[in-house]
């Protein structure tokens, strides 16, 4: 959606403030998490140097808040998901399809190949939907085999010592994974990317410039321009959006969230691996069941946010 | 007529009482007698007496003992010179002839001591005896003038006993003497030889020779007539006396009074065998040969000391002499410790009442020799642990604090029988180290759990490589297992482990079990204590310490029945423990092929994806950067 001239919604607050709780809790999960496995680190000492001697008491205490925090976002995301217009188009246009394909193979060629032709994207490319399903990928990995190592004494009995192994082996290596991606991916695309650098603030100010949407995403700035012009109702409409969400939104995210977390918790406990799975695949289904909706798909200049990711340009 | 003739009775007794009053008198003072019998006739009288300053002196003569004395040849005038028969007494000057008018022949008294005294004081006067007489007579005769009690006392004396007259000591007949103090010895040693030899050997008589005027000689100890044989008088009355005193030996180093005074409070002077100390100035220092501590030959040599204290100590001394200190001892190595460096000398205490403040004291003593010693292997820090690091340890700590039961050196080490640890009788020898740790319940509890565990098999099977008590608590510095820093402690005992169980060289010459310390430092527990959690296991935490064994042995911590248990220790909440798999992975592969290949799976994870992702990205910035430049141009 067209702010105005050179401004394009690509994040609403609602948005931003998902991924600035995604961020940190995934901050802080690596730092408190690569601590526990390498303890001798220079980074370490550090940390122990500004909170103190007993600075790795805290850790897997403050490692379990990052981690339910993530957690809480995550359920979050998946109701915002499910329960707003521009949540359900937002998931749409994450979906995988086949164009996306095509669309690599374009990249392919012309980053290796002798294709001179740059492939042009729409709303999302094949790097942000990349980046978003490792994430959602990355989320149900971490948190399942992190919930059996933190629930290690109960879990021990069924799935004994050698899946407490397998458990911890998983959550080492994934996070491995998952720090690596986001550094060389998205740090990459948000970051270095000779189009947006030193940083795209879509994160922090939710819009992008219109350049940035030519250099980016010239497809869907092509949509954005031919579907209506840019209407100042919707725009009004996004502001006080944005503005309710502002106040209100963080204490009945957080409200919202507590519910959700014991609804949560009941299902994590029966089924810790598929929990995440579950409600994500049945939002997939109430969301297309919902296709009807799709005026605000189609008007979709909408800021599209990936609550999770990161936003690249 | 009555009247008459009783006067005339009268008249007659009274002429008759006249007349023979005459005639007595007549006797006395006219009549002059000329033979013995003539002066017996009136001093056979028993009840004869002479008031002689005032008091009554018998003038009896008993004729027979008279007429049976060598003089019964000789007439009373022969020697009561002077004589007037008519006056009484018969002569006013009461000195008798010189006896020598006759006895020409007694020379050299007057050189004697008794040159002044009358001949008849021992001869007698009127029952004279003869010399064989008086010789029978013996020391009756000296005693009947030399009534001091001292010489009173002789007969009862081992001399009077055993038939010593006083002339074999002063001499004989008319020559009798007075004995000098350097002629003592002499004299005493006509009999005791022996004793005279060995007592001109002594400092005694160097000093006395050299002018010492105190010195003693046999009699100072002896005593003179009294003399005395019994050991207990001797030391409490002859040594004592002299060295007791201030003013002969002052100050207060060897040999000074005082030096000598703290023997009254050794066990030596206090035990007492009857009436006896138990060892008393004699029975070290010797008797008669007695010597200067710094004479080769003196029995409280330095080098000599261990026979001296081995007469009555002598099982004590054997062990000694095969003791590390005896051994160089006997070399003459000046620093080797002898009985009194240790056990002091005069003052010397029995370790019998050894309390916590003498277990102390010992701990002094042997520190000051061992000051600069350097315990023979390293502790698990690699550190150099000092002989004196004693001082820092719990053990005297605990001795300061007043436990009197935690020990000292000789503990551990054995006192005599104290050997370097090299020896394997030694008390502190790899084999016996745990029974002394053990020894009269000081850690009688873990000697019980060390017992038939693993590592003390290995010491039993002679394997040096096995830890002991020692190896793991170190040696003097031994410390308290309640240190503060529980952090530091599981740290300290990690690396305590691994010290062997890490060690390539450990592991190959005693097949111990491979990556025991990787795979515990990569385990969470490893890693929680690698970054500072207090409550994270440690080895000891599965395995146990003293009671370390096999997981193949049904005692152990680690065997497949005690695991639940074990590891139940720390959590609570698992009640069943479901253990399907090595715990120290070695072999990820062969232990846990499940994580061996998801590893796999996410190496090649990882390095696909995020390889293609740095060569993409790469690609595309170069690409950007070009365009870009483009359109600049």
């Amino acid at each position: 959606m067209k702010i105005d001239d050179d401004k394009y919604l690509r994040m609403t607050l609602n948005e931003r403030v998902q991924h600035f709780l995604l961020l940190s809790s995934f901050i802080i999960l690596v730092i408190t998490g690569f601590w526990l496995k390498y303890p001798e680190a220079w980074w370490v000492r550090w940390i122990t140097v500004l909170i103190g001697e007993n600075a790795f008491n805290a850790r897997s205490l403050i490692h379990r808040i990052a981690a339910v925090a993530m957690i809480l976002t995550s359920v979050y995301h998946i109701i915002y998901l499910a329960a707003s217009p521009r949540g359900r188009k937002l998931f749409i246009d994450f979906l995988p399809k086949r164009s996306d394909l095509t669309e690599f193979g374009n990249s392919m060629k012309y980053l290796f190949g002798n294709s001179a032709e740059k492939p042009r994207f729409g709303r999302f490319s094949y790097i942000e939907k990349m980046e978003y399903w490792a994430v959602v990928w990355g989320t149900v990995i971490m948190g399942a085999t992190g919930f059996i190592l933190w629930f290690k004494d109960y879990f021990f009995k069924y799935i004994s010592n050698t899946g407490m192994e397998i458990a911890s082996a998983i959550h080492f290596y994934e996070a491995i994974l998952a720090s690596l991606a986001i550094l060389v991916w998205h740090f990459y695309f948000v970051f270095l990317n000779p189009d947006v650098y030193p940083v795209n603030k879509a994160w922090i100010r939710g819009y992008l410039t219109r350049q940035q949407l030519e250099h980016e995403h010239p497809k869907w700035l092509e949509e954005i321009e031919n579907k209506e012009p840019v209407n100042l109702e919707p725009e009004n409409n996004a502001s006080e959006a944005l503005s309710e969400i502002m106040i209100i939104e963080p204490k009945e995210t957080k409200t919202e969230t507590e519910t959700e977390t014991e609804t949560e918790t009941e299902t994590n406990k029966d089924k810790a691996d598929n929990k995440k799975n579950e409600p994500e695949t049945s939002e997939i289904k109430s969301e297309e069941d919902n296709e009807p909706e799709r005026k605000p798909v189609i008007k979709n200049n909408d800021e599209v946010s990936d609550s999770k990711n990161e936003d690249n340009v | 007529m009555e009247y008459r003739i009783k006067n005339i009775a009268l008249g007659i007794i009274s002429l008759c009482l006249f007349a023979l009053m005459t005639i007595i008198a007549s006797e006395y003072s006219g009549s002059k007698a000329k033979s013995t019998d003539d002066c017996l006739s009136c001093h056979e009288d028993k009840d004869l007496v002479m008031d002689s300053d005032g008091s009554k002196k018998s003038m009896f003569v008993n004729p027979e003992l008279y007429k049976k004395s060598a003089h019964s040849i000789a007439e009373c005038t022969d020697c009561h010179l002077n004589y007037k028969a008519e006056e009484l007494p018969h002569s006013a000057d009461k000195k008798l002839e010189n006896c020598r008018t006759c006895h020409e022949d007694s020379k050299g008294l007057e050189k004697s001591v008794h040159a002044k005294t009358q001949c008849i004081d021992c001869h007698g006067s009127h029952y004279t005896k003869k010399v064989s007489e008086l010789k029978n007579e013996g020391d009756a005769n000296c005693m009947s003038c030399h009534k001091k009690k001292e010489i009173a006392k002789f007969s009862s004396t081992i001399h009077g006993k055993k038939g010593v007259k006083c002339n074999d000591c002063h001499g004989d007949g008319h020559n009798v003497k007075n004995i000098s103090r350097n002629q003592i010895t002499e004299m005493c040693g006509k009999c005791h030889s022996e004793s005279k030899m060995n007592f001109k050997g002594s400092i005694h008589h160097t000093v006395f020779k050299g002018g010492g005027k105190k010195t003693p000689v046999c009699t100072d100890c002896h005593g003179v007539h009294n003399t005395i044989s019994s050991k207990h008088s001797i030391q409490s009355e002859a040594c004592l006396n002299c060295h007791l005193d201030e003013k002969m030996f002052p100050g207060t180093e060897t040999g000074s009074a005082k030096f000598v005074e703290q023997y009254k409070t050794s066990i030596h002077a206090s035990i007492k065998k009857g009436e006896m100390e138990s060892a008393g100035c004699t029975d070290c220092h010797g008797d008669h040969m007695i010597d200067s501590p710094d004479d080769p030959a003196s029995s409280t040599k330095r080098a000599r000391l261990i026979e001296t204290c081995g007469k009555c100590h002598a099982d004590v001394v054997a062990n000694f002499k095969k003791s590390k200190h005896g051994v160089e001892l006997l070399k003459n190595n000046e620093k080797a410790p002898t009985c009194s460096d240790c056990h002091g000398e005069h003052s010397i205490k029995s370790a019998l009442l050894s309390d916590g403040a003498s277990k102390l004291v010992m701990a002094d003593k042997c520190l000051d020799c061992h000051k600069d010693g350097k315990i023979p292997h390293k502790n698990f820090k690699g550190e150099e642990e000092l002989i004196t690091g004693y001082k820092n340890s719990v053990h005297y700590q605990a001795l300061v604090e007043g436990n009197e039961s935690a020990p000292t050196c000789s503990d551990c080490h054995g006192a005599h029988e104290m050997e370097l640890a090299e020896n394997p009788d030694s008390k502190i020898s790899k084999k016996n180290i745990a029974n002394t740790c053990g020894q009269s319940d000081c850690h009688g509890k873990q000697l019980t759990n060390f017992e038939g565990s693993i590592h003390e098999k290995g010491v039993n099977a002679g394997n040096q490589d096995a830890p002991t008590c020692n190896n793991c608590h170190g040696n003097h510095g031994i410390v308290s297992k309640d240190l503060e820093n529980k952090l530091q402690k599981s740290r300290d005992l990690i690396q305590l482990c691994t010290n062997c169980h890490e060690s390539v060289e450990m592991i190959e010459r005693n097949e111990l079990p491979t990556k025991v310390s990787e795979t515990y430092k990569e385990s969470f527990h490893g890693l929680a204590t690698r970054g500072g959690l207090k409550e994270a296991a440690n080895c000891e935490s599965c395995h146990g310490y003293h009671n370390v064994r096999p997981s193949s042995d049904s005692l152990s911590t680690i065997h497949k029945n005690n695991l639940p248990q074990t590891c139940g220790n720390c959590h609570p909440g698992a009640t069943e423990i479901l253990i399907t798999s090595k715990i120290h992975l070695t072999d990820l592969k062969e232990d846990s092929p499940w994580v061996f290949w998801i590893t796999r799976f996410y190496i090649i994870l990882i390095f696909g994806l995020i390889g293609f992702m740095l060569l993409h990205n790469i690609q595309d910035y170069r690409k950007k950067k070009k365009s870009n430049a483009k359109n600049e141009n």
